[in-house]
């Protein structure tokens, strides 16, 4: 029987093929949607975001306009259920929202080390520590802008030499590129010396996150710059706000792409099987049972469905993987990552797409009169 | 007790507003091993009558038993599995399954049944040889002649080895030199196999080659069918 419905799929070789590239377009397109989605949450929560804080200055959003100043960080490291402080000079080549963001972190090289959840996978440590203008990229960005170890990178103002690339158990980690400190402070144009973006605290495993936001806030009250401390994850939500109600918005576009897969699977099973209903008969006449018969139509527009999704599900993530996208504003980015839930939630969504777009011409199909379909010329 | 008894059997339906009765209160019974031709003249109930027998109709009212299974009263789908291993359907126009090769059209009865593959095969390739079509195996219907399209109908409704085999005027749509063949093929499978056969014909040549000839005229029987107890 599945040599049945191959053939029969064979026979309208054309109205298959189109069927399945629509399928595999509208499946690239939701996994495409899916992969932001899961970066903005990557981003958002976990570990990372929830058990660390960001230090910024008070009603400033953008890393530019924030001027914190460096030793806040002894202030803060006094304060109860604070691991460890890093001061972070940011600088990014666009405010505004970019695909193609360029985060330079200026900090500590030791505390990047000790602190950023990153491992070198190419140069060295020591070589990164050592020369004031070297910096480590993320392997995302070095795929993007074809970066590898020893080149120099220029972009605006600054120049570096990179010293190694970094992969990350955190996505957006890749999108950055780390030089020392002093380096970004002393850099033509932003003249900070002395000061930092932002401060990123470690907390205590006992911490609670909401009180010592509250307690460092307090503590800098009296400094020269008033400060907002919040969750890594709720400081990255609130960077990207714009974008997170975009991307919010955004997943009805993933809907619309189910929706066009169960409409297009669905019109080309309702038109073979109109086609071909007296040969539905003929199979019941010869024994075929109606469940049967239905079995054989889901067969057709489940197989329909699956070698489009699967197809446009593994082009996405052959995308996702090569093209290193990631989309950023103000400093933050989302990074767009092939996973292996947004693999699973492809398949399985081309299956259930398949399986409802072919029962009502399965039902049709086994329940067709059989001596009328049989007089059919 | 009879192959196949219809007792009381009657049919009818609608058209324009008019209730035509093709059949009414039909009797038969047909032995194992006969060789039956209905004749009559166009909407008389033939084929309607042939469908009844076959499971895929169903009477107003009436018994129809078939080797002692009711079909009257059974469900749809268990009349497919009843079709599946009692009953041969030739379709007047093949019917054939056009994306399948003669040999996958002659195995699709056999995939119904609990049979192996080697049994499949073995069944499938006497079917072919019974009509004569060994060499067309691999060969689409639309590589076929009408006849042989014909005879690999043939094949199809015998390869599951039925207790009966309806024929919906076989040789209707063919020339008579194929017709002839075809019939021979038929009186052959009905004398060496033993094959109940109910053949639906206009064609009075074509009834002669049965054992038993029955003329179906306004939903009853006339002479000089002699359709009960013979």
């Amino acid at each position: 029987m599945t040599t049945y419905v191959l053939k029969t799929l064979w026979r309208h070789r054309t109205r298959t093929l189109l069927t399945v590239s629509g399928s595999a377009v509208a499946m690239f397109v939701f996994c495409f949607v899916g992969s932001v989605q899961e970066g903005l949450h990557r981003l958002t929560t976990g570990a990372d975001a929830d058990r660390s804080l960001i230090v910024f200055q008070e009603n400033r959003f953008c890393p530019t306009t924030s001027r914190l100043p460096e030793d806040y960080a002894l202030k803060i490291m006094e304060v109860q259920g604070v691991r460890d402080v890093m001061p972070i000079q940011v600088w990014t080549n666009n405010c505004r929202a970019s695909l193609d963001i360029v985060v330079f972190n200026g900090a500590d090289p030791a505390k990047i080390q000790k602190s950023r959840p990153i491992k070198l996978t190419d140069g060295n440590w020591q070589s990164f520590a050592s020369q004031q203008n070297a910096a480590i990229v993320g392997r995302n960005i070095a795929n993007r802008r074809g970066l590898k170890t020893g080149d120099q990178f220029s972009i605006g103002d600054i120049s570096v030499k990179v010293a190694g690339v970094f992969a990350s158990t955190v996505p957006s980690e890749e999108n950055l590129i780390y030089t020392s400190l002093a380096f970004l402070q002393y850099t033509r144009g932003l003249d900070a010396a002395g000061l930092v973006t932002q401060h990123e605290v470690l907390l205590t495993q006992d911490a609670d996150p909401d009180r010592v936001a509250g307690e460092i806030d307090a503590t800098l009250r009296a400094g020269s710059v008033a400060t907002k401390t919040r969750r890594k994850g709720a400081f990255q939500t609130s960077t990207l706000s714009d974008l997170v109600d975009l991307i919010g918005f955004a997943h009805w576009l993933g809907f619309a792409c189910v929706g066009l897969v169960l409409s297009l699977v669905a019109t080309t099973t309702v038109m073979s099987v109109q086609d071909r209903m007296k040969e539905y008969a003929v199979l019941q006449t010869i024994g075929v049972r109606p469940l049967t018969t239905m079995r054989l139509v889901l067969t057709e527009s489940t197989l329909l469905c699956l070698v489009g999704g699967i197809s446009g599900t593994l082009v996405a993530l052959a995308s996702l993987s090569f093209g290193g996208f990631a989309i950023g504003a103000e400093g933050a980015t989302i990074a767009f990552r092939p996973t292996i839930g947004l693999a699973l939630s492809g398949i399985f969504v081309s299956l259930i797409v398949g399986i409802a777009a072919g029962l009502a011409p399965a039902i049709q199909a086994a329940t067709v009169p059989i001596v009328n379909a049989l007089r059919q010329t | 007790m009879a192959l196949v008894e219809l007792r009381g059997v009657c049919k009818s339906f609608r058209k324009g507003g008019e209730t035509i009765t093709p059949l009414d209160n039909i009797d038969l019974d047909i032995e194992a091993g006969e060789f039956v031709s209905l004749m009559g003249p166009s909407g008389t109930g033939k084929s309607t009558l042939l469908n009844l027998v076959s499971g895929i109709d169903r009477p107003e009212s009436g018994t129809i038993i078939v080797d002692g299974t009711e079909v009257t009263k059974l469900s749809r789908s268990k009349l497919a599995d009843w079709r599946a291993a009692n009953l041969g359907y030739i379709f007047q126009t093949h019917n054939l399954i056009p994306v399948l090769t003669a040999y996958e059209n002659i195995e699709l009865p056999t995939l119904l049944l609990k049979l192996s593959s080697s049994q499949r095969r073995k069944r499938v390739e006497l079917a072919l040889e019974a009509v004569g079509l060994r060499d067309r195996a691999d060969h689409y219907p639309r590589q076929l002649s009408g006849g042989q399209e014909q005879r690999v109908g043939i094949a199809r409704a015998i390869v599951a080895y039925p207790k009966v085999v309806v024929a919906d005027e076989p040789t209707g749509s063919l020339d008579t030199v194929t017709s002839e063949q075809v019939l021979v093929l038929l009186q052959r499978l009905n004398r060496e196999l033993g094959i109940t056969i109910l053949m639906v014909t206009h064609d009075s040549d074509a009834a002669s080659i049965a054992s038993r000839q029955l003329l179906l005229d306004r939903g009853k029987f006339m002479e000089p069918a002699a359709g009960v107890g013979r």
